[in-house]
């Protein structure tokens, strides 16, 4: 199997890197590949659904803070505390979908974005069991089967979320229900008669994918070891939509491309800038969309054509 | 004689005040064309709405293959085997040609995309519609990005991708719009080709120099209700259908 193998290498190669950074670099190695994977995910519902949701940032929030709360507030067991956290995720997802079936791009948007908000209001009213304005902190993860994965070597955790989701969407988005949500982006009606399900199709997309950025959340929470509101704030429920569209929204090449760009233009702008590293991004990010309407990987598919 | 596939029987429609359909009845047979024609707002639209699930009917009903498919959904009824083609062309514009064709087999995919099979499954949904892509004549632009075909090339895409959910109906709206001469021709074929194949098809049309020589019967709708039932030729004779189409002095001439 030729695919394997690539996965395999791919594997490989990222798992490998951490082991030859410091921390620092390892740090924010690992907070780019799951800038990735939520822009992988995002791509999926945004790109390829076509629904124009700003709660991905949110979910990922939930997923942190409820492998958080489980563990270390309501001390449950570590796999129990996955799955309930997953299945909160799919919860909310169901919820926010399934009325949000009858609303379309703008009333979507708007719906996803108060939902985004409610979630930083519930964190820092939370009190005891969000840790309020502060978060939670002072946790680590628990040992499994008596060993504690640390370093580099949580690094690897990482490296196989961000390959296992990128599998799923891949596989997902290659066969019919690949096309079913490109359809139902580009023509609902022809979709439905062509034999489509539009709303069943839009509330699987937005829980699956909301699932994944939960789990994502979940691996997050023991990068920094603490969780607080100010970072599941609007800002990067923005930045990840940006990432998807300076990329190319609708290819997974062009998400991992916008992702690694615009996580790692802030690094490359401060010391360049100093503070106005904010401003110099949202203009090159300005100057991206209007010069590449089709995203950076635009410039590729042009250049294999010519 | 063949069976009917599609029945519809005292069909009535009613938009507020105005009755757009009123008490229907026609059927299509396996293999048929059955043409429809009628002025602007005879009720041909509102009829393959009504078929297609797109509106609720207020009165009356619509079998297919012996069972009611009034109350269902659009996609419900193209499960059952309804696939249909849209006036003005609805391709899906962000996808290639032959992607296109493979939605339009969306109720032919069966297994689970992370099983084994459904590889296999793919492959040969794959090469049906590559069938139905130089049947239809896109062989040359199967991998195209649909944004690049013509409109009559777009109006092909669409037969192509009604028929890769192997229709047993399959309802043409006003096929002919917008096309040239040797286009019309080449979907005359297209149409008898289809229906040579066993399909059912029910064309609605405005253009009645394309229409009479295609269909096998013709059914010709005024104000909603059915003024003519029968073969081209009686209809060309019928001055009940002179006087809709041209008005009761020409008919009188």
């Amino acid at each position: 199997m030729k695919s394997s193998l690539r996965w395999i290498a791919a594997f490989v190669l990222l798992a490998g890197l951490p082991f030859f950074l410091g921390s620092y670099y390892n740090d924010v190695y690992r907070k780019m590949l799951l800038w990735i994977t939520l822009a992988l995910s995002y791509n999926f519902l945004f790109g390829i659904g076509g629904q124009v949701a700003f709660s991905h940032f949110a979910f990922y929030g939930v997923g942190a803070y409820s492998i958080v709360i489980f563990l270390f507030q309501f001390h449950l067991p570590f796999p129990l505390a996955i799955l309930l956290g997953i299945a909160l995720c799919i919860l909310v997802a169901l919820a926010v979908a399934i009325p949000s079936t009858r609303l379309e791009g703008f009333y979507l948007a708007l719906a996803t974005l108060a939902l985004a908000q409610l979630f930083v209001v519930v964190l820092n009213e939370g009190g005891a069991v969000t840790g309020g304005p502060g978060g939670l902190a002072n946790y680590r993860l628990p040992e499994v089967f008596g060993v504690r994965i640390a370093g580099p070597w949580y690094t690897v955790v990482i490296v196989s979320l961000l390959l296992a989701t990128f599998f799923v969407l891949l596989r997902l988005d290659r066969s019919w229900f690949g096309r079913a949500c490109r359809a139902v982006r580009d023509n609902p009606e022809a979709a439905a008669a062509m034999g489509v399900d539009v709303a069943r199709t839009k509330v699987i997309v937005f829980t699956l994918t909301s699932a994944l950025a939960g789990i994502a959340g979940m691996v997050y929470a023991f990068v920094d070891n603490t969780v607080n509101p100010p970072i599941f704030g609007l800002e990067n429920a923005f930045l990840i939509l940006f990432m998807v569209i300076v990329g190319g929204s609708g290819r997974h090449t062009g998400a991992v491309i916008g992702a690694v760009l615009l996580f790692l233009l802030p690094f490359v702008l401060s010391p360049l800038v100093g503070h106005h590293h904010v401003l110099v991004f949202g203009l090159l990010v300005l100057a991206a969309i209007l010069v590449a309407p089709k995203g950076l990987i635009g410039f590729y598919d042009a250049f294999r054509r010519s | 004689m063949p069976s009917a596939v599609l029945e519809v029987r005292g069909l009535s429609k009613r938009f507020g005040g105005l009755l757009a359909v009123s008490n229907l009845d026609f059927e299509v047979r396996e293999g048929e064309i059955l043409g429809m024609i009628g002025p602007n707002g005879a009720g041909k639209s509102t009829t393959f709405n009504v078929i297609a699930g797109a509106y609720a009917a207020d009165a009356g009903e619509v079998s297919f293959a012996g069972e009611s498919i009034l109350g269902l959904a659009p996609h419900q009824i193209a499960a059952r085997g309804i696939l249909r083609t849209f006036q003005h062309n609805r391709p899906f514009a962000g996808m290639s040609v032959i992607d296109n064709v493979l939605v339009g087999a969306h109720t032919r995919f069966h297994r689970n995309p992370f099983s084994k099979a459904a590889a296999e499954e793919e492959a040969r949904q794959r090469q049906r519609a590559d069938e139905l892509i130089a049947f239809v004549g896109l062989g040359e632009s199967r991998s195209a990005d649909v944004t690049t075909l013509s409109f009559g090339q777009g109006r092909l895409l669409e037969i192509a991708r009604a028929l890769a959910g192997e229709p047993r109906l399959i309802l043409f709206d006003e096929p002919a719009a917008g096309l040239t001469p040797a286009e019309l021709e080449r979907l005359g074929e297209i149409i008898r080709g289809i229906a040579g194949r066993g399909i059912a098809v029910l064309l609605i049309e405005h253009d009645m120099h394309f229409l009479l020589p295609l269909a096998h019967r013709v059914a010709v709708l005024n104000f909603g209700a059915k003024i003519a039932d029968g073969l081209p030729g009686e209809i060309r004779a019928n001055p009940s259908v002179m006087d809709a189409y041209l008005g009761s002095h020409a008919a009188a001439r």
